[in-house]
């Protein structure tokens, strides 16, 4: 029998043949093995149509064969070919239901497996009989056997809700008792908690004291993914109803922390840390376990790192002191490790950065900025420096000399995205970098992009003294004004208007004047021609004899409106990350995203109410230990940089860093194009900003 | 929860799939391959799990397949499943040597079978692979001795039933043999300058047990969070002296057990104690982040004179104890893509280009504690200016075995097996050994 012949498209007759063929008992019996692997390897290629004329003949060796190998390729062979054949499965059910009756277990699991997965009503009538008839004798039916029977209810509820709900009482009974083996308790629990997940009228599982204690005392006693699975489920499935008992059930779970199985170290995490909400004090050994267990499993194989990155961002966005101490050095980036380790590493430098290690992490960014292999990855760590700037005032000097020494690189996309920073930087601090002006205006060659151009005409508009001829950049622009991008166009018509305005001169009239004429005549933008129409009013008020009080002072000071300070805040909303701490380890700690944004119709999870819960969870202290005076102390000056301007938007492209620069309040719209744009895209916003707008006076 | 489990070939195409629940199809399955190359051209960044469809794609990348498990719902514990995916490849390796897509053709009908009893309705079970093997009846070219079990296969299993879950019961051996492997590896990322980024060492305890009937081991190491403890309150009193303790005695961070180590008992005594499942396995791992001294340490200087030639010079030594010998070292150097006409001077092992790699390798059978050695290479270069001067990115990479000696100084003290039914005398071994991780690097 040589396997290549098994791996080759049939036709029916051929396998046909052999099949039915009869010669000797043992023989035949090789023979048929060879022909049922044959069939199913046909289908694992996809060869469906050939293989299910063979129907008949499989239910005649299927008959006649003891053999419990050839009749697990029988039931693998009718299980795919169900679906086609509904008006023969009749021929297959007393064959099944004799496999059932059979004395051997596996064959059991198998038929039992086969009869709950074919949809058809009299399969599932017999199924749930069985079912039944398996879990309630609780002597002699073997162990997996039960348990396969558990694992089938999920079916029969998909089939039969009310049928099912009859097994779901015995199960929850069987619980409360606790008595059986462990194995099957946890089964018992998972197909509980798949009930409530499957039907949305059914509130999340919650199960009594007894039970849970009863289920947590089997930890140690059942293998590592019923571990994992049972930490997962008891995570909102109880609540704990004194402070002593949360602390009492954290002792227990820690142990596990432990665990070679990444699978249960996280699942043990996602539960103690469920806990936390429910407990008057956090002790500082359990941040040092935390971190200590995820570190060790940033070595694990590199999905399952990938993984522990997402959350370790998770834990870091969470709490406002976190549960995690981490070493900024784990984070630094491997050459060999593929680029969604290293974007997720990038993110973590980020968050973790602090006035004491910034200068480490912005010397590893540094490096990775300049990494020509990838160029995302390098955009991403210019734009961290630039973010970390802003966010601490202290280091800016330092940040600011790395993108200055980046700068000196002069490759294109790294200039671009140093001189977008570099804008943020001088609007944060407004007179402390002015050195860095008149170093800007001979990169403007590589400038290509548009926020990099924004920038630029920002930088030069706002810091004109810095420079000799500041006009002469802008002049430049204005030439190819028509071929610029929306954006490029207003931010233009705004800083020649603002440079007419501070110094009436021949030149910057002529400039404005060309612009302006440009973008109400040559051009078929609503928007843009509104805005110059706009400051072509402006400007004639100015010289208009019957306004005596709107002189060109006012004009100015209507232009040079007050920028609000750039605020750049990780925290994300307690709700979202109420939500999110409940899901350590599943897939929306991928998205880092709350369930409703980014799949619709599912129930997020919430923490259930109880007269204990925290909900504030920035008064909750790490106490004991010498080490927890820093995280305590956070707490006060992080109050301050709390804010409430909708956070779940900041995480909606999760793979740049979260940041927030405050938008301009309604009136001052004129001074800053961003968020004219902004308005072209949302047509609501508009029609709600517009009835908000006060008239002029 | 998974749906669906599917071996791919390198593309994504579906070698087999095994289906657990019947809310994903099969055409979702076929849909893998073609995601997967959207996906990659869309961004550099493709994450090893997706959604489309509202079905969740999972997978995990081994030798030249992937892994898949699919699902529908959004409450799936991903972590679990990216561990199960680990534990299957590591499973159907043990049966078929090496997992390829060769090897998952030649043997798809036990695949089939380890499919089946690894998962039910998507819910993971048994996974070790020495209780597998009591419910696989199907022969894999390693599986010969199995044969005899055969004819009890209509018995049913009580293994399941006892409350260790992880061994069967009734094995015998002739010699009873306990085997103990105490592995160090060293990651270390380094500067040009010889400044230390970061170091640490993943230890590993390997066991292999070959041990007859149900043994209790307890295992001792010279780890202070282990043996401390008794003497911790005296320890206050006197801080002089525990001072002195705490150098023969490490503390070792993060410690991970296997399943079968009673971990409340670790948590309250500090005692490791355990009943082994048959043959190898990790027992713990633990991770030490203390700074520490480069083992072998390369001190590289390369000069570039563009459009004409590039020199490299590098000064090996070997920062050990005199005693005690690095073998199979290798230092990998990176040169540009186009250099070409390598003349090398070197002043011992050996030492060759290899261009698929655009790197220097340089290699030493054995390099003794305290010994430096030093070399030189020279490339031509392209004549062609270039306006960007080639800059190399890529780190030195070093790899080296160092036997019997552990960087951390952790020792076993003992490991008492007791069976107490048989009563057997029984040969525990140890061996040490530090070697490079995977990330032993300098970069340039």
């Amino acid at each position: 029998m040589s396997e290549s012949k098994v791996f080759y498209k049939y036709k029916a007759h051929e396998i046909r043949g052999e099949l039915v063929a009869d010669s000797g008992k043992t023989k035949g019996n090789l023979r048929r093995k060879t022909c049922l692997r044959k069939i199913i390897a046909n289908l694992i290629m996809g060869n469906y149509h050939e293989m299910s004329q063979l129907f008949v003949d499989v239910v005649q060796v299927w008959n006649v064969e003891t053999d419990l190998e050839i009749k697990r390729m029988c039931h693998q062979y009718v299980c795919t070919l169900a679906p086609t054949k509904p008006d023969q499965l009749k021929l297959v059910l007393p064959l099944i239901l004799q496999d059932l009756r059979l004395n051997s277990e596996e064959l059991c699991i198998i038929a039992l497996r086969t009869l709950t997965s074919i949809n058809d009503p009299s399969y599932s009538q017999e199924g749930f009989q069985h079912i039944k008839k398996i879990i309630m004798s609780t002597s002699k039916t073997s162990v997996p056997l039960r348990k396969a029977a558990i694992h089938s209810i999920i079916k029969i509820d998909q089939i039969d809700h009310d049928k099912a709900l009859e097994l779901y009482y015995f199960l929850l009974d069987m619980l409360d008792y606790g008595k059986e083996e462990p194995t099957i308790l946890i089964a018992a629990v998972t197909v509980l908690e798949q009930f409530h997940v499957r039907n949305p009228e059914m509130q999340q599982l919650q199960v009594s004291q007894n039970i849970c204690l009863n289920l947590l005392e089997l930890v140690g006693k059942i293998n590592e993914w019923d571990t994992a699975n049972l930490f997962d489920i008891m995570t909102t499935a109880y609540t704990p109803k004194t402070h002593s008992e949360a602390h009492h059930l954290i002792d227990i779970s820690i142990p596990k922390l432990h665990d070679l199985n990444s699978a249960v170290v996280l699942n043990t995490l996602k539960f103690i840390v469920y806990l936390t909400n429910y407990v008057d004090y956090i002790e500082e050994k359990l941040v040092r376990k935390f971190s200590g267990s995820l570190t060790a499993l940033l070595n694990k194989p590199l999905e399952i790192q990938f993984l522990v990155l997402r959350n370790v961002i998770l834990l870091l966005l969470s709490r406002d002191s976190p549960l995690i101490h981490l070493e900024p050095s784990n984070f630094f980036a491997e050459y060999t490790d593929p680029t969604y380790i290293k974007d997720t590493k990038l993110e973590i430098l980020y968050l973790l950065a602090n006035e004491e290690n910034i200068s480490q992490i912005l010397d590893e960014l540094r490096g990775q900025a300049t990494d020509i292999d990838d160029i995302q990855m390098s955009k991403k760590s210019i734009r961290a420096i630039g973010n970390l700037a802003v966010k601490y005032p202290h280091s800016s000097r330092y940040s600011v000399d790395v993108l200055l020494e980046l700068l000196e690189f002069g490759v294109d996309y790294i200039v671009q995205e140093v001189i977008s920073m570099l804008k943020n930087i001088l609007r944060k601090y407004p007179n402390q970098f002015n050195f860095v002006v008149p170093l800007l205006p001979q990169y403007i060659d590589s400038i290509q992009d548009v926020e990099s151009k924004c920038a630029m005409i920002w930088i030069i508009t706002n810091h004109s003294k810095e420079l000799k001829d500041p006009l002469d950049v802008l002049r430049q622009y204005s030439n190819n004004f028509m071929s610029e991008s929306l954006e490029v166009q207003l931010l233009l018509v705004n800083s020649a208007v603002k440079f007419f305005c501070r110094e009436q001169s021949k030149e910057t009239e002529q400039l404005c004047l060309k612009l302006l004429s440009n973008a109400t005549e040559n051009n078929d933008n609503p928007d843009l021609r509104d805005n110059a129409y706009m400051y072509w009013r402006l400007l004639s008020l100015v010289g208009n004899p019957s306004e005596p009080l709107f002189n060109n002072d006012v004009a100015r000071d209507i232009l040079n409106g007050e920028l609000p300070v750039i605020e750049i805040s990780t925290r994300l909303d307690p709700s979202v990350r109420e939500e999110l701490e409940l899901n350590i380890g599943s897939i929306l700690s991928v998205y880092l995203k709350p369930v409703s944004q980014v799949f619709r119709g599912v129930r997020p999870k919430q923490l259930p109410e109880s007269s204990i819960l925290n909900h504030e969870k920035s008064s909750l202290s790490i106490i004991a230990g010498s080490a927890s005076s820093n995280s305590t102390g956070n707490l006060s000056n992080l109050d301050g940089t709390r804010r409430s301007a909708s956070p779940v938007k900041k995480m909606v492209d999760f793979d740049k860093p979260a940041e927030t620069v405050n938008q301009l309040k309604d009136r001052r719209k004129s001074s800053i194009s961003l968020s004219a744009t902004k308005l072209v895209r949302k047509p609501s916003m508009l029609a709600r900003k517009l009835s908000m707008r006060k008239p002029f006076q | 929860m998974a749906s669906y489990v599917a071996f791919c070939d390198s593309k994504g195409k579906p070698l087999l799939s095994r289906r657990y629940k019947d809310d994903v199809s099969q055409p979702a399955v076929e849909l893998f391959q073609h995601l997967l190359l959207e996906k990659e051209q869309e961004s550099s960044i493709t994450p090893p799990c997706f959604h489309h469809n509202g079905i969740h794609y999972m997978y995990v990348q081994y030798s030249d397949i992937y892994v898949l498990a699919l699902t529908r719902s959004v409450s799936v514990n991903i972590t679990t499943m990216f561990a199960f995916l680990h534990k299957l490849i590591n499973v159907v390796e043990e049966y078929v040597k090496r997992v390829e897509e060769e090897s998952i053709r030649d043997n798809y009908i036990i695949i089939y079978e380890i499919l089946d009893e690894m998962m039910d309705k998507g819910i993971p079970q048994v996974t070790e692979t020495k209780m597998l093997k009591q419910y696989i009846t199907q022969k894999s070219f390693k599986l010969t001795r199995s044969a005899k079990k055969q004819k009890n296969v209509a018995r049913p299993p009580t293994e399941l039933t006892n409350s260790v879950s992880w061994r069967p019961e009734g094995i015998k051996y002739k010699k009873n043999e306990a085997f103990l492997d105490v592995i160090e590896s060293i990651n270390m990322l380094m500067t040009q300058q010889g400044q230390v980024l970061r170091s640490e060492i993943l230890g590993t305890v390997r066991v292999r047990s070959r041990l007859s009937g149900m043994p209790d081991l307890k295992l001792g190491l010279n780890d202070k969070g282990i043996f401390t403890t008794n003497d911790s309150k005296d320890d206050s009193p006197e801080p002089v002296i525990s001072e002195k303790k705490k150098n023969s005695n490490i503390e070792l961070e993060d410690l991970k057990f296997h399943q079968c180590v009673r971990l409340s008992k670790f948590e309250n005594e500090k005692i490791i104690t355990f009943i082994p499942p048959d043959g190898e396995f990790d027992l713990m791992t633990y991770r030490l982040s203390t700074p520490i001294k480069p083992l072998i340490w390369c001190d590289v200087k390369v000069q570039v004179h563009a459009g004409s030639r590039i020199e490299i010079h590098c000064r090996a030594k070997a920062q050990i104890k005199k005693k005690s010998v690095a073998n199979n070292v290798e230092i990998l150097i990176p040169v540009p893509e186009d250099a070409d006409t390598p003349s090398f001077k070197y002043s011992r092992g050996n030492m060759k280009w290899v261009p698929e790699k655009n790197a220097i390798l340089w290699k030493f059978s054995s390099f003794q504690g305290g010994k430096e050695y030093s070399m030189a290479a020279h490339f031509g270069l392209p004549s062609v200016s270039d306006a960007e001067p080639p800059k190399l990115k890529r780190p030195v990479q070093i790899k080296f075995q160092i036997p019997y000696f552990t960087t951390s100084g952790i020792q076993v003290r003992y490991l008492k097996i007791e069976e107490p039914q048989l009563q057997y005398n029984s040969y525990p071994w140890v061996r040490y050994i530090t070697q490079s991780g995977d990330d032993y690097t300098i970069r340039l």
